[in-house]
């Protein structure tokens, strides 16, 4: 299987103490990968440097056998990440956040139209269907929606990015038993779509152990080191205990 | 909709030209005229048409008048000849034709070669009159007010007779005598008691006698200046190559020509305080010029 | 020992302790000399004058007055947003990783801000005559450089991580602006741009140095006259006119607030205020102000460095610079502080009400005008410059916050006062609180507004560099203004600077306190 992001002796320092320490992982095309930690243990960090949005202090991060920050602007688009504060754009639409996820395939006057609200996107209607929203919130104003329902815009917007790889900090934390069900059906690509290219790869960092048995591949993190990384039928239970145990 | 805004477009596009090319068509030099804003000038605003249909009538040539509301904005519009003829006061005017050499001073009112300033006080200061020029120093440590700054008749001749006297501008309550901004706001000042002395035109002081709005119970004259050449009118030296030959001449026959006799000119007359307008020289205004050095108006 | 810890909330009201020193002096002084002319300016406002030539002119300076606000308002506007925009943080950080252009270019900015439109009009008129765009051009200057300060601080205090998360995935630069960044400025776009119309109204008063009448023409030639009656035609057309504006601003905002699609209404918005502009030209040229004429430039002979110098020795700096920074504390204590300070005691809706009509009234009267009204009760020193500008100004801050008030909602208010709080401290808490931290940032703008203004209250015969500047531009000494103009630039950098560490500090012991 082809190596899709490449982590080789990754550190990150924070203010007293290193966020990351000599992180060395490999991700192949078609894993799915559980990240689990305590808080504070480098998950978001490590999903931080993993997109590209923080450059690690030393150690490189390779995509597609290239430096991570040096993609074009086209090869920027095949990473996908699902932040744990959403980053919606409170102002616009449902279906105007929506089409953010697909700004990078078009020029500027075409975000000018989407600011018009003139833009039909029939990914974005696929991508709305998908998460289960109902078509009537479509033009609604974000501010007015529950916090399940931001969920599921801002995971239509990263689908409708069609990435390659997906990265989520902590999805599912806030989410009842159904919600968390469907969402994680979703972002492991087990729900088949019409237009939309759904990430084969992801990476998702969980607060709850109970879940990993939808993944094949478990990582943990501990006080910024990696502690733990198998695959998920291999796993014991005294790993998990490891990973959560002062 | 995209076709429809650009037959819009198109449309606004050719009501501009069109606009604009009626402009074009018309094009004639037009003389403008102004004045700094010294007596009544919300009047001379409002009845310049007046003037500017007697002098277009007379002289065959657009006239526009532009109400500059700044002395020192008047004066430099003059210099860049935005303006061709402008009622200046005495400073304005040499300051006008310093910067702008060979303007040329052609009329000024009957009034206007002796003009006064008067020196007035609030009763209540029990400041004496005045009988001649060194029993100014009496004023020292008075608060005194003039009235604009670029004012000849307000300012400059007031503060030259105070120096005159031996007095500074320090001398003054306060450290330095205020501006109240215009003759008449300097009356209303000193007639209130908020400034002990002021120095003021003294047609203004005659004319608001006149009106009844001097209560001559709180306000005094102390002193009148002796007198000095002030308002006169200055027009480009480009106007003949501008207009035609001898228009300045025509220009300077029309205003020496209104006649009270005649009630549309006696209305011009009236606006400007004049009984007639007379021929005028830069000569009379060489004082003027020294004084202004003297007190750093004129660099 | 506890240490006191500074909320903006107390911060915004601290400063109207200077109403203090100001009126003591001021009642110090008092006298009834002038109580008559004044009772006859009051009575004036019951009385106008409809005398017909009087209306006539009126009505005429009003159109050139709505048709020039409105130019340069619209121009100002895109001005701005587009020096707001490079002189952001955030959009040097994207093009270029770098933060040190956008502070260049904001200390630059702060010389075409620190200088009155009047001064920008007498600068121009030296090198360009008399030019109806000259005058546009003197109100654009340093309005879009204040709108630009405005816009460049509220972008860059916004949230800017949704910006790079979008960038992040290949998105272009300008599409994300638009996108992420672009629609949280629309309310500070509406309301501050809102404003700015009325700001613009007041402030073609300068028309007059161009010879192209206007109602300010008319209030500043009656006033000098004190022609009252004929003043409160003017005044009072100005006020409906100024007051019919923001009526329909105002609706609109609400439809605004309403809508769906923020940003289509705002681009519509922009279409329609593009179109009333174009109508403006078309407007003037009926009115016989032709836009559309030859441009001339006129050679001033620039000072040189031994000119400077000797302009230098001649003034007395200390006491010019004292002056002024005296004057515009003192006016900018009594606009910062007093309108919470009033708005707390008297939070009644009647109360209320009753105050955003005074705001109203005072907003409407140049700070000349009332300089010289306060000059007829009181002796001539700086606390009348100082309080002549702050009521103005003060009225300006009223409205800025009773609009932030209404715009948030009273949920805070209602779940402070139903817990047995009184009204007026309820009202402190829940509704002033969350508005104090943008109230002290509109008061720092102020700040720069009220020193630009110094320079054109001269009528007190206080010191200050704007009686200077007055006296030095009407002797044409141009070494002196130059070096004014300098001082002005310099005091608003430095006023900047002192804003900007202490908002530093405010949000670090907020930190600290926490």
């Amino acid at each position: 299987m082809k190596k899709l992001l490449q982590l080789k002796g990754v550190y990150v320092y924070g203010k007293n103490y290193p966020r990351l320490s000599n992180i060395n992982l490999t991700i192949k095309i078609g894993e799915k990968v559980a990240l689990l930690g305590k808080s504070g243990a480098g998950k978001s960090t490590l999903v931080a440097v993993s997109n590209g949005s923080l450059k690690p202090a030393t150690g490189e991060v390779i995509w597609n056998g290239i430096p991570l920050n040096k993609r074009t602007h086209r090869q920027r688009r095949e990473i996908a990440t699902l932040w744990q504060d959403l980053r919606l754009v409170e102002e616009l639409s449902v279906d105007q956040n929506i089409n953010i996820g697909e700004l990078s395939r078009h020029s500027f006057l075409w975000a000018f139209g989407n600011l018009l609200g003139v833009i039909q996107s029939k990914t974005c209607l696929e991508s709305l269907e998908a998460t289960g929203l109902s078509r009537e919130f479509i033009k609604e104003p974000i501010q007015i929606l529950s916090g399940g329902q931001r969920q599921r815009v801002a995971v239509a917007r990263l689908l409708n990015q069609q990435a390659d790889l997906l990265i989520a900090d902590e999805p599912l934390s806030n989410l009842d038993p159904v919600l968390t069900y469907d969402i994680l059906q979703l972002l492991l690509n087990k729900k088949a779509l019409k237009m939309i290219k759904v990430p084969e790869t992801s990476i998702i960092s969980l607060h709850r152990p109970e879940l990993i048995v939808n993944f094949t591949r478990v990582i943990g993190l501990k006080n910024g080191e990696l502690v733990l990384d198998c695959l998920t039928k291999d796993l014991k239970s005294k790993h998990v205990e490891n990973i959560y145990e002062d | 909709m995209i076709r429809r805004t650009r037959r819009y477009f198109l449309s606004l596009f050719l009501f501009a030209n069109l606009a604009f090319s009626q402009k074009v068509s018309l094009a004639q030099e037009t003389l403008f005229i102004g004045a700094i804003p010294d007596q009544n000038p919300e009047k001379l605003n409002r009845l310049y048409k007046l003037l500017s249909s007697e002098l277009s009538q007379k002289l065959n040539v657009p006239v526009k008048y532009l109400p500059v509301t700044n002395y020192s904005a008047t004066v430099s519009a003059f210099r860049t000849g935005s303006l061709d003829l402008v009622w200046f006061g005495g400073l304005t005017g040499v300051q006008a034709r310093i910067q702008k050499p060979g303007a040329k001073v052609i009329a000024q009112r009957d009034i206007d070669p002796k003009f006064h300033s008067l020196f007035i006080s609030n009763t209540n200061t029990g400041i004496p009159t005045i009988k001649n020029e060194s029993e100014l120093k009496v004023l020292k440590g008075k608060r005194l007010t003039f009235g604009s700054e670029s004012s000849t008749s307000g300012r400059l001749m007031p503060q030259y007779f105070l120096q005159k006297a031996g007095l500074k501008m320090v001398d003054f309550k306060g450290k330095q005598p205020g501006f109240s901004g215009s003759h008449d706001a300097t009356l209303a000042l000193v007639q209130s008691g908020s400034y002990e002395v002021g120095a003021l035109n003294e047609q203004v002081w005659k004319s608001n006698v006149k009106k009844g709005k001097v209560n001559l119970n709180k306000v005094k004259i102390i002193w009148k200046t002796p007198p000095y050449a002030d308002y006169h009118w200055l027009i480009q030296p480009n106007l003949d190559i501008k207009f035609e030959k001898g228009f300045t001449e025509k220009l300077t026959k029309t205003l020496l020509g209104l006649n009270q006799n005649i009630p549309n000119q006696k209305k011009i007359l009236d606006l400007f305080g004049a009984k007639k307008f007379i021929p005028a020289h830069a000569r009379q205004y060489k004082k003027i010029e020294i004084i202004g050095r003297q007190l750093g108006k004129i660099k | 020992m506890k240490k006191v810890s500074l909320s903006p909330t107390i911060i915004s009201i601290i400063p109207a302790i200077a109403i203090i020193p100001v009126i003591s002096t001021l009642l110090n002084g008092l006298h009834n000399g002038g109580v008559q002319l004044l009772f006859k300016f009051f009575l004036a406002s019951l009385q106008p004058s409809f005398e017909s030539a009087v209306i006539q002119s009126a009505l005429r300076g009003i159109q050139i007055t709505i048709a020039i606000a409105l130019i340069s308002w619209a121009t100002s506007i895109i001005g701005g947003l587009l020096l707001g925009l490079i002189s952001s943080k955030i959009f040097w950080k994207s093009v270029a990783n770098s933060e040190y252009n956008a502070i260049i270019i904001k200390r630059l900015l702060a010389i075409p801000r620190s200088i009155h439109e009047l001064i920008w009009g007498l600068l121009l008129l030296q090198f360009f005559g008399i030019n109806p765009w000259i005058a546009i051009l003197a109100i654009f200057i340093p309005y879009s450089a204040i709108l630009a300060r405005v816009f460049a601080d509220q972008l860059d205090n916004l949230d800017h991580s949704k910006f790079f998360a979008v960038k992040q995935v290949g998105v272009q630069t300008g599409s994300a602006f638009l996108s992420v960044l672009f629609p949280p400025m629309i309310p500070i776009i509406s309301s501050y741009g809102g404003y700015r119309l009325e700001c613009a109204l007041r402030g073609a008063t300068i028309l007059g140095i161009f010879g192209m009448g206007g109602i300010g023409t008319e209030i500043q030639l009656t006033f000098q006259s004190l022609e009252f009656r004929e003043l409160w035609t003017s005044l009072w057309i100005l006020a409906a006119v100024t007051f019919s504006l923001e009526r329909l601003i105002n609706i609109w905002r609400k439809q605004l607030s309403k809508n769906n699609n923020q940003p289509r209404q705002i681009i519509t918005f922009g279409f329609a205020s593009f179109l009333l502009t174009l109508i403006s030209f078309f407007w003037l040229e009926k009115l016989d102000i032709h836009l559309f004429q030859g441009w001339e430039l006129h050679g001033l002979p620039l000072p040189t460095f031994f000119d400077l110098v000797i302009a230098f020795q001649e003034l007395n700096w200390i006491n010019l610079i004292g002056n002024t920074i005296v004057v515009t504390l003192l006016a900018a204590g009594i606009a910062i502080g007093i309108p919470p300070l009033l708005m707390m005691l008297w939070p009644t809706n009647f109360g209320l009400f009753c105050q955003s009509i005074t705001w109203s009234f005072l907003r409407l009267i140049p700070p000349p005008l009332s300089a010289l009204l306060l000059l007829l009760c009181t002796s001539p020193n700086i606390c009348v410059a100082s309080l002549a500008l702050g009521l103005q100004n003060l009225g300006v801050m009223g409205r800025l916050l009773k609009e932030g008030i209404e715009s948030q909602n009273n949920d805070q208010h209602i779940a402070i006062y139903s817990s047995g709080t009184s009204n007026n401290m309820a009202w402190l808490y829940g509704n002033f609180t969350p508005q104090s931290k943008s109230y002290l940032a509109y008061g720092a703008y102020r700040t720069d507004v009220i020193l630009r203004e110094t320079a054109i209250v001269g009528v007190v015969g206080g010191a200050g560099l704007g009686w200077q500047l007055q006296e030095s531009l009407s002797s044409f000494d141009w070494p002196q203004v130059v070096l004014i103009t300098a001082a002005y630039a310099a005091l608003t950098l430095i006023g900047e600077a002192i804003s900007a560490k202490s908002s530093q500090n405010l949000v670090k012991s907020r930190q600290t306190t926490k």
